[in-house]
């Protein structure tokens, strides 16, 4: 392999594995401690080192670096500034370009969240890195690193390799890979680095921010999903859950209907979940649904119609109406407390 | 900025979601049946970009970048209420990923002088939510994106929104130029009115661009594009049971064997 590639980028140069660790007000979204467990692997499998970038304000003094070595990194580069606080486009950005640009990373792993999608084109763009969207499987295929991702509305899985670009930038929906257990015994560094972000130079203002206590779907291991079958009435699906001690979570037409939130829904632009259990009642089983629902262990449908291709797609079904099949799983459970486990 | 805005809205033609298949044969995708259409959340943008100049007062200019058939999204634009349209068309452009492609849309909204540029929050045909991010970067532009709510400040000559984040949303301001990515279904599109329609189908020509046009035959196509697809696999079926049960109680029973 030519070390100077056609594009004129020395690819030789650029080594180690890079994860954004997402933060907002001091907690990590969950997808960073996923993308630091495969991130991990890749570094291993490349044999070279794992480096998480944290920016923020008043970062150094919280345990997200040290948590960030625990979870896997060699290095922890800390970009500590006011600037950074709340999270905007422009300066994380033109941060991560400058650290990208100085220290010449391979892979970059970004989670596909709000924030990751928001900002990695404002990396990929001026540094002409390789940026792959929502990418489910990341692999070294003999020395090639390959980002496979679903293409087509879930169709198709595409493989994405970027021969003569560095770095190969990825961004990765939560839920997708799952999350290593923290080692507090690690070892790792930590360093400081040049913060080259002015407030004077900023584009935008964030004029105020607003986030409840969001459920986290991608963790739970029983998911009772509706869509437009319900017309709307999710207590069923709430009492069920509650009772088998998991999240509710909705098609994205039940949450552009305004039944449940946005945070709760599946699919293509909502999040994977990969439950023991997933009970899909009144979801018709559209291939953007299924792209988030198919890591479940099993999954149980409930549709009044014997031809939804939910039924497909399920590995128990059940003909009929969700009003009345749900309140009789209801009724089946507070019977038989004894087959919930504790 | 007595004038009003600027705006421009970037629409794209894709294959129809529900008429990509996969040719149990072959095992390769069959996109040659699917009818050609605008990208659904594409209709958002529109929307979003009619209603600014509603507001603030200016033009709508809807570019595509595409096959010289492209021309039917712009007409759809144009139907729907844009003044103009420019498409973007050039065998130079085949293959290029998001990189030149923002590229190529970034130098055209220089060229328009753009206060605001619209896009969809993603395409239904490749998902990647890159381009409208890519061309504010090549630009050195703000950008705001998962957007569900917009309010003009023309004082300020900046354009605040309201946008969708993990567990809640936040407001935020930012300068002109300025790059908007609609959250899909956030508004509701208008439909093409009749006279406007029969105009677009008939006496309105978009002008085309050519890459040589916007200076950048160098730096678009496949050869250029940092990305490359390595090779396609249809999606092997998750292998269920598919287990159809009589009634709730044995569904019950099944599910207690799993939990
Ligand atoms: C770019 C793009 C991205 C998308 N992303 C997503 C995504 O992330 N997630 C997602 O879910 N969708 C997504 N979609 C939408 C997707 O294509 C489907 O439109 C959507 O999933 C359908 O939701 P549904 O199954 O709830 O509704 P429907 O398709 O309307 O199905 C309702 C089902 O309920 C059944 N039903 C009706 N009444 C009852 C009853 N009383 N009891 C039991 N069953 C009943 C019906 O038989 C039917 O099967 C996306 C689409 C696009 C174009």
């Amino acid at each position: 392999m030519a070390a100077t590639s056609d594009s004129g980028v020395d690819i030789e140069e650029y080594d180690d594995v890079w994860v954004f660790v997402e933060q907002h007000d001091g907690e990590v979204a969950s997808v960073t401690w996923e993308l630091l467990s495969k991130g991990r692997d890749l570094a291993d499998e490349r044999g070279e080192d794992l480096v998480a970038l944290v920016m923020g304000e008043d970062v150094a003094e919280t345990d997200i670096p040290q948590q960030c070595i625990a979870r896997g990194a060699d290095r922890v580069l800390v970009a500590d500034d006011p600037v950074f606080e709340p999270y905007r486009s422009d300066p994380y950005g033109e941060q991560f370009r400058h650290l990208v640009e100085t220290r010449k990373p391979a892979v970059a792993l970004i989670g596909g969240t709000h924030t990751g999608r928001d900002f990695a084109g404002r990396v990929a763009v001026p540094t002409h890195a390789g940026l792959t969207a929502d990418c489910t499987e990341l692999e070294m295929e003999d020395g090639r690193y390959e980002m496979r991702r679903p293409a087509f509305g879930g169709d198709a899985l595409a493989t994405i390799i970027c021969p003569e670009h560095r770095p190969q930038m990825s961004t990765v929906r939560p839920g997708v890979f799952p999350a290593a257990e923290p080692d507090e015994d690690r070892d790792g560094e930590l360093e400081d680095v040049e913060v080259v972000v002015d407030e004077s130079e900023t584009m935008t203002e964030v004029l105020d921010r607003e986030v409840g206590d969001v459920a986290d779907i991608t963790d739970a291991d029983v998911v009772v999903a509706g869509g437009m079958g319900t017309e709307g009435d999710f207590e069923p699906l709430w009492e069920l859950a509650d009772l088998l001690d998991g999240e509710v979570a909705a098609s994205r037409d039940a949450v552009e209907e305004g039944w449940i939130e946005p945070a709760r829904q599946v699919g293509q632009t909502g999040k994977t979940v990969r439950p023991k259990l997933y009970i899909a009642a009144g979801i018709s089983g559209a291939i953007q649904h299924l792209e988030g629902m198919d890591d479940s262990e099993t999954v149980v449908a409930i549709n009044t119609d014997p031809n939804a291709p939910i039924f497909d797609n399920a590995d128990y079904g059940i003909v009929g109406d969700l009003h009345e099949v749900v309140p009789e799983l209801i009724e089946y459970f507070e019977e038989h407390e004894e087959a919930i486990p504790a | 900025m007595t004038d009003g805005w600027n705006i421009v809205v970037c629409v794209k033609q894709v294959p129809d979601a529900d008429d990509v298949s996969i040719d149990p044969e072959t095992g390769r995708l069959n996109r040659s049946d699917a009818e050609a259409v605008m990208n659904a959340p594409d209709y958002n943008a529109v929307e979003a970009a009619l209603e600014l100049r509603d507001e603030v007062g200016g033009t709508v200019t809807a570019l595509s970048m595409g096959p010289p058939n492209a021309d039917a999204v712009l007409r759809m634009a144009v139907g729907m209420g844009a003044d103009d349209g420019v498409l973007l068309s050039d065998p130079a452009f085949g293959g290029s990923d998001t990189w030149p492609t923002s590229l190529a849309l970034a130098r055209a909204v220089d060229e328009l002088d753009a206060d605001v540029v619209f896009g969809g929050e993603e395409t239904t045909d490749s998902s990647t939510g890159q381009v409208p991010p890519g061309i504010a970067a090549h630009n050195g532009w703000a950008q705001l994106t998962y957007v569900e709510e917009l309010e003009a400040r023309p004082d300020e000559k900046r354009l605040a929104a309201r946008r969708d984040i993990e567990g809640g949303y936040e407001r935020v301001a930012a300068d002109l130029p300025v790059v908007v990515a609609m959250g899909f279904g956030e508004n509701d599109p208008r439909p093409a009115g009749l006279h406007r329609k029969i105009y677009a189908e008939t006496d309105f020509e978009p002008e085309t661009w050519t890459a040589e046009d916007l200076g950048v035959e160098d730096e678009v196509g496949l050869a250029v594009s940092p990305t490359q697809v390595g090779g396609m696999d249809t999606a092997d079926p998750v292998p269920r049971e598919q287990e159809v049960v009589e009634d709730s109680e044995e569904l019950a029973e099944q599910i207690a064997e799993v939990i």
